[in-house]
């Protein structure tokens, strides 16, 4: 089972070393030509202002939570699917329940208007 | 060593939980304090899986995906709560949120 | 293979652990975090928590790793990046306590008979699976399964009620006035 692993290993290898690679590569080959006029953000146009981290607004806050936490619902959800036949009515009615308490919940943050764009 | 024991994994989890705990005490950053908690319940999901593993007891699994749930929650609520403090204050050094100080 | 495998995991771990809380810029730390939990992850394969190995790397990695640079990115904390250098006390007091719990931690490892309880490590590889977690989730935890239903429901009624404004736009005299108010 652990040997199963190896070609996740392989490709996390492959994918650290590529980046590694390329980093190094274009460092040691790339010509340097400094120059302050080369090293602005736009050589031609507008001069910027301000920080490149910009502020969010808060409403992309509440999506991502929603996000986060019905992430969480279908993690549950897997092991329910794969077990569907063996678990029998109990298993059905149980994960019945338990969508039903989330479909209230995002009947909650609809009615509340949190899912709207304004 | 010789062998990967369950003392290995319980020091490895001892280890990530005082880092933790020293995370939350010295640092003033709320968001920073609230990645400390994660580790912390990082490592007692590890020490959980660890025993769960050692005692062939798949219950200590179940323990864990409920500790992972309930993380998530309190991370959504928790950044809710940092986000309006800072709304209302605009600092998220908890040093400046001291208003129930008696 | 094995002990190469938990050396290599538990020093990331460690390692990508002490980076988190000694960062200054908080997007550095989230982004050891991620670090810390591969690791954490690497370190249930070995202990054969498959299922439990991808739910850390999809829930912690993907989306709480999400929602704390988003916040981080939100809060714009170049400018609240200020926390006052210099306080040795408080850090050292801090540093200590830490120890102290590390000490307290190794003694009572250093004193419970481990032999006497774990003797018989898992040989079925089998037994992290989401087949045999589910039927065991769905028989015997069924209620427990229900609260942590509830408790997403409280999530995102909490959510909703401290981020959630109600934003009304009127036009008075040529001017246009926004009001925000809570909603719960």
């Amino acid at each position: 089972m652990l040997s199963e692993y190896l070609p996740v290993v392989i490709q996390l290898l492959i994918a650290i070393g590529f980046a590694a690679f390329v980093l190094i590569v274009t460092h040691i080959l790339g010509p340097k030509r400094y120059d302050p006029i080369k090293h602005d953000t736009y050589e031609c146009g507008v001069d910027y202002y301000g920080n490149a981290q910009r502020k969010f607004a808060i409403k992309f806050y509440i999506i991502s939570v929603l996000f986060v936490l019905f992430d969480v619902e279908v993690i549950f959800l897997y092991p329910w699917a794969i077990n569907l036949v063996d678990l029998g009515w109990q298993g059905f009615w149980g994960m019945f329940v338990f969508l039903g308490i989330l479909t209230f919940a995002i009947l909650f943050a609809w009615k509340k208007g949190a899912l709207e764009w304004e | 060593m010789s062998e990967i024991t369950i003392h290995h994994y319980i020091a490895l989890s001892a280890i990530i939980f005082s880092i933790g705990v020293a995370g939350v005490l010295t640092r003033k950053n709320a968001i920073i304090l609230f990645m400390s908690i994660e580790l912390m319940l990082n490592s007692s999901n590890l020490a959980l899986i660890a025993f769960a593993s050692f005692m062939s007891n798949p219950v200590g699994q179940i323990f864990a995906l409920f500790v992972i749930a309930v993380a998530a929650a309190e991370v959504g609520v928790g950044l809710a709560i940092i986000v309006t403090v800072y709304r209302n204050r605009n600092s998220i050094n908890i040093d400046d949120v001291h208003l129930m100080k008696g | 293979m094995i002990k190469i495998a938990f050396i290599i995991l538990s020093l990331i771990s460690i390692f990508s652990a002490l980076m988190v809380i000694s960062r200054k810029n908080p997007v550095a730390s989230v982004l050891w975090l991620v670090f810390h939990f591969f690791g954490i992850a690497g370190l249930y394969v070995l202990l054969g928590a498959h299922f439990l190995a991808a739910v850390q790397i999809i829930v912690y990695a993907g989306a709480i790793m999400v929602l704390f640079l988003f916040v981080v990115m939100m809060l714009n904390l170049n400018l609240v990046n200020n926390e006052k250098r210099g306080k040795i006390i408080g850090k050292s007091i801090g540093a200590v306590v830490s120890g102290l719990v590390l000490v307290l931690f190794t003694y009572s490892i250093r004193t419970t008979k481990w032999n006497e309880l774990f003797f018989n490590q898992v040989t079925d590889q089998e037994w992290g699976t989401a087949v045999k977690l589910g039927s065991l989730l769905f028989s015997n935890w069924l209620v427990p399964f229900q609260i942590v239903g509830i408790l997403l429901f409280a999530a995102v009624i909490g959510v909703v009620a401290l981020m959630k404004r109600k934003i009304t736009r009127k036009v008075e005299n040529g001017i246009v006035i926004t009001q925000e108010e809570d909603v719960a």
